[in-house]
């Protein structure tokens, strides 16, 4: 244990907070948090048109699967970095109890971000696009994405740099996922002739974005909402965040490894990609046990700190189950071997991305936007409600799709069928997956009108 | 741990990890131009949305990786230029190309197919036996 304590964090740790001050980017926050949810909702409704154009053959639509596709591989990934440029401004600030450098270019930065992400899902509603998975739009809008997160990072390195001496691990960790955000998203702006080069560094967005920065800017989200709320004493909290930040740096990094198995690199990331996977699972169980800390020193909670942490806690629960250890299970190389290019990938892709981060960013927007009032008996228990049926949806939906890869694998990969013989055997579990995506979408527009409600009770008072 | 530490170790990292990277990213062989031509075409029409490359795309239609050993290139061609109605639909066609860009498309289907993918997709005991 003393070996252990080596890598805990060792700085000055008796900050007070003063609960009470708002600062000028906790206001701006709140139009990046308040864009994020109202893209959660049309998310919601794209999502599950097209898990019904998939089981309604000749569907009329103005916009073909294809782009359906598209648009909604794009919003998974930039509501919630919409969202997290919120969190981070809010409990950044909130954090180092400083205002931030420049809320002018925080301001910009705003209309930068919603300009291109809006252009994105515009250009390929008209089937205009680069075909690239996961980066369909047009170059030139991931540059525009760039610009945004470039100017985030400088933010934050300004505001931390402020005062040297006093730069909290919560705040440290939220600056660094910021600039591998931007550092990893960077490459994806180019064309590639290689398609070995394009699958690679789409994979820094598909897969680092999420085990990685992402990860960063949650951890510390979740480091300062403990603080900050004085659910935690910081000693507790923010002990064990380099490690654990570190962890998930080192870990994501080489644990890209599990998607480069098939695509033409050399058979050394076969060992390399499933053995650091197993690394990538530390920084949860270190997670896990930030949260156990935070809720074992709980003795009074608002509603509004319990629907927040309800939502938090479904994080925690896919981050564990369906990102981690399922995860985990199709990094093992013969596994993936069969699962790869099924259902089955498909099923945990949504556990993980939307289990993990959505859950996330909407504690943290849910928190930002509620500042300042309490939700009433009714509201809290309709919030509660919209949380049951976002999960219960999203397992349903997930589990009918792991269990359609499953025989998908088989009857294709492993008897050799013929692909589309199996794929219309696989139609009743597409209809389960659009029962649950029918119940997710209920949740999830639920929620987005408790969350907006809660916006419009504090619009005037900040 | 302290801020220092934990920077010096992000940015090592990082730099190592995009290195062995862009090292294990190299092709079997240069890209013949017509291939890199259909890349362009692939990516124009967002095939990636529908069918997969390495299994990396989409769930609704056949893995492309080896999809030139069974037929002749002609056949490909053909059904892009005059592409017949989808399964299940009774009505929906397969997106059309036209002639230059079809043939593009199958050269760089050719060339996906040279690139080593370390035994997958898994194949069947029985080679050739097409049930």
């Amino acid at each position: 244990m003393k070996l252990f304590k080596l890598f805990s964090f060792r700085g000055k740790v008796d900050k007070s907070i003063a609960r009470k001050q708002q600062f000028i980017a906790q206001k701006i926050s709140r139009r990046y948090c308040l864009s994020a949810i109202a893209l959660f909702a049309l998310q919601g409704v794209v999502a599950l048109l097209g898990a019904v154009d998939l089981v309604i053959p000749d569907l009329p639509s103005p916009i073909p699967f294809e782009y359906g596709r598209a648009i909604h591989l794009g919003l998974a990934d930039f509501w919630p970095l919409i969202g997290t440029m919120g969190m981070v401004y809010f409990f950044t600030t909130a954090e180092l109890n400083r205002e931030i450098y420049s809320p002018r270019l925080a301001r910009w930065q705003y209309w930068i971000v919603m300009f291109f992400s809006i252009s994105i899902f515009g250009t390929l509603a008209l089937r205009i696009g680069n075909g690239r998975e996961f980066l369909e739009g047009m170059p030139i809008f991931y540059v525009g994405i760039c610009l945004a997160l470039a100017l985030a990072s400088y933010n934050l390195i300004r505001t931390l740099l402020m005062d040297k001496r006093d730069i909290t691990p919560a705040a440290g960790t939220m600056t660094v996922g910021m600039i591998f955000l931007l550092l990893l998203l960077l490459p994806n702006t180019i064309t590639y002739s290689n398609p070995i080069t394009d699958e690679t560094t789409k994979f820094w967005v598909v897969h680092l974005w999420e085990e990685m920065a992402f990860e960063l800017t949650s951890a510390g989200f979740i480091a300062t909402f403990y603080i900050v709320s004085g659910l935690a004493p910081r000693t507790q909290v923010e002990k064990w965040l380099y490690l654990e930040a570190a962890l998930a740096i080192v870990g994501g990094l080489y644990g890209t490894g599990h998607h480069y198995y098939w695509i033409g690199f050399p058979a050394v990331w076969l060992v390399l990609g499933s053995l650091v996977s197993l690394v990538e699972v530390m920084p949860v169980g270190l997670l896990l046990h930030m949260t156990y800390k935070g809720l074992k020193s709980i003795k009074i909670r608002s509603k509004r700190e319990k629907l927040t942490l309800w939502l938090l806690l479904s994080s925690v629960f896919h981050h564990v189950t369906g990102a981690s250890l399922l995860g985990l299970l199709m990094s093992v190389p013969w596994v993936n071997l069969y699962m790869h290019g099924t259902y089955f990938t498909s099923g945990h892709a949504h556990l993980a991305l939307f289990g993990t981060l959505g859950f996330a960013v909407l504690a943290g927007c849910y928190y930002v936007l509620s500042r300042g009032s309490e939700p009433t008996l009714k509201g809290y228990r309709s919030g509660v409600l919209a949380i049951i049926l976002i999960n219960i949806g999203l397992i349903t939906m997930s589990s009918a799709l792991l269990v359609a890869g499953l025989k998908e694998a088989y009857l294709w990969r492993i008897l050799g069928m013929d692909f589309m013989e199996v794929r219309l055997l696989l139609n009743p579990f597409l209809i389960l997956r659009v029962l649950g995506g029918a119940m997710f979408t209920l949740g999830d527009l639920l929620l987005s009108w408790r969350i907006f409600k809660a916006w419009q009770a504090t619009k005037l008072n900040s | 741990m302290k801020l220092r530490t934990f920077l010096l170790l992000s940015i090592s990292s990082f730099g190592l990890f995009v290195a062995v990277t862009l090292l294990s990213a190299k092709l079997p062989s240069p890209m013949p131009e017509q291939a890199v031509a259909g890349k362009l075409v692939w990516q124009r029409h967002n095939c990636v949305s529908c069918h997969s490359l390495f299994g990396n795309g989409g769930y609704e239609a056949e893995d492309l990786t080896n999809i030139t050993t069974k037929e002749d290139p002609s056949y490909f061609i053909n059904y892009l230029v005059q592409p017949p109605v989808m399964r299940p639909n009774k009505h929906t066609l397969h997106p059309a190309l036209d002639e230059v860009d079809a043939e593009n498309l199958v050269h760089y289907l050719e060339f996906v197919q040279t690139i080593p993918t370390l035994g997958w997709p898994p194949q069947q005991e029985e080679a050739g036996k097409n049930s």
